[in-house]
């Protein structure tokens, strides 16, 4: 063994997870050369005496300190949960978190690209945004008619309906009175 | 999932309580690590709540895949730290060291006398006089493995070195402050 392979394996063998053939190995080296087993000596005794040492205790006042940042200090606002956490709670975190790594969102961001290249090789026009497009005013106005539209829609759709099922009933009632009905009068009033 | 992470998650949902148990729980090893680092303990105090002022704004940088808590934030201190030493570089060129020499030499002729091993309070005080003259690397090696027992991979982690190198400093680092200790008629 030589010193260099000692120095990297002596830090092991101080804190004492060497064992087998190579502790050995590095017992002997140890016993040959005066340098390195002055090295470990050192080493060892700083060890020991660090374990002597008494441990650090944290002020209790720079604990309340900190507490009291956090809870009426400016720190207050910076550990709130964020906005994405506070809409979609719990349920769907681990999902948003998942999304949002990096790899995640490369990963997205390709995809859209390659779809947004796919469609323009298959010749899909897409208008280009313009900066234009992007004015508050011309997005709410925008946003308003399509609700309108959707709405005067439903509107439409159910005011037919209503008249579908009048006419439906009012053709029962007829074919209900007349106890004898007569196809050609039928078709008259269908076609009314 | 480990108890950190757990308590992170706890804290990213908005919970009050588990970021005080966060700060109750990892003061001890931040305010330890800033105090062996600069050996004051104002500055400790200042630099640990800086640390935790940090921790409040960035805890959700934190992944819990990409290391352990505890590495996390012994890196966040550090990062701090050495900005700190570069900050003092020049305010300690001018003063301390030769004025604190005359008080440890004082104190360590006084315990010598008493013999024995020197232990507990005593020790940590000689250890703080020892450590502030070590380089920083040596020092922050030393520190992260032999007081807050940090793994060797965790420290490579930490210092964003090869853990060959972590060791190489380590046994250094460990020599050196024996040397220092001696001097100082403490055996070691």
């Amino acid at each position: 063994m030589t010193c260099q392979e000692l120095e990297i394996l002596l830090a092991d063998y101080v804190d004492g997870t060497i064992r087998g053939e190579e502790k050995s190995a590095i017992e002997s080296h140890l016993a040959g050369c005066v340098l390195c087993a002055a090295l470990a000596r050192d080493a060892a005794g700083a060890v020991a005496f660090m374990d002597r040492a008494a441990d650090v205790e944290v002020p209790q006042e720079l604990v309340t300190r900190i507490l009291f940042e956090l809870t009426d200090g400016p720190s207050r606002a910076a550990i709130r949960p964020s906005a994405a956490r506070r809409i979609f709670g719990p349920l769907f975190q681990p999902w948003i978190d998942r999304i949002l790594q990096p790899r995640f969102s490369m990963s997205l961001a390709m995809t859209i690209l390659s779809f947004a290249m796919l469609g323009r090789f298959a010749g899909i026009n897409v208008r280009q945004l313009k900066p234009s497009d992007l004015d508050p005013v011309k997005v709410y106005a925008a946003a308003e008619d399509r609700i309108q539209r959707a709405w005067a829609r439903s509107v439409k759709y159910y005011e037919n309906l209503r008249v579908v099922f009048e006419i439906q009933t009012q053709l029962n009632e007829w074919s209900q009175q007349d106890a004898s009905p007569n196809p050609a009068d039928q078709n008259k009033q269908q076609k009314k | 999932m480990d108890a950190d992470t757990q308590l992170v998650e706890r804290c990213l949902g908005g919970e009050q309580a588990a970021w005080e148990d966060l700060v109750k729980v990892h003061s001890r090893r931040v305010y330890s690590i800033c105090y062996r680092f600069t050996g004051s303990d104002q500055e400790a105090q200042d630099l640990t709540q800086e640390v935790f002022l940090r921790v409040f704004r960035s805890l959700k940088s934190f992944r819990a895949g990409e290391g352990s808590f505890t590495v996390w934030l012994s890196r966040l201190s550090r990062n701090l730290l050495i900005d700190h030493y570069r900050r003092t570089r020049l305010d300690r060129a001018t003063d301390s060291i030769e004025e604190q020499l005359p008080l440890l030499e004082e104190k360590t002729a006084m315990i010598s006398r008493t013999e024995g091993l020197v232990a507990g309070r005593e020790a940590s005080e000689l250890l703080q006089g020892a450590l502030q003259k070590l380089s920083p690397e040596l020092r922050e090696t030393v520190i992260l493995r032999d007081l807050e027992e940090l793994e060797y991979r965790e420290i490579a982690q930490v210092l964003n070195v090869p853990e060959g190198t972590v060791k190489s400093r380590l046994n250094r680092g460990r020599a050196e402050l024996a040397r220092l200790l001696r001097r100082q008629k403490v055996s070691v």
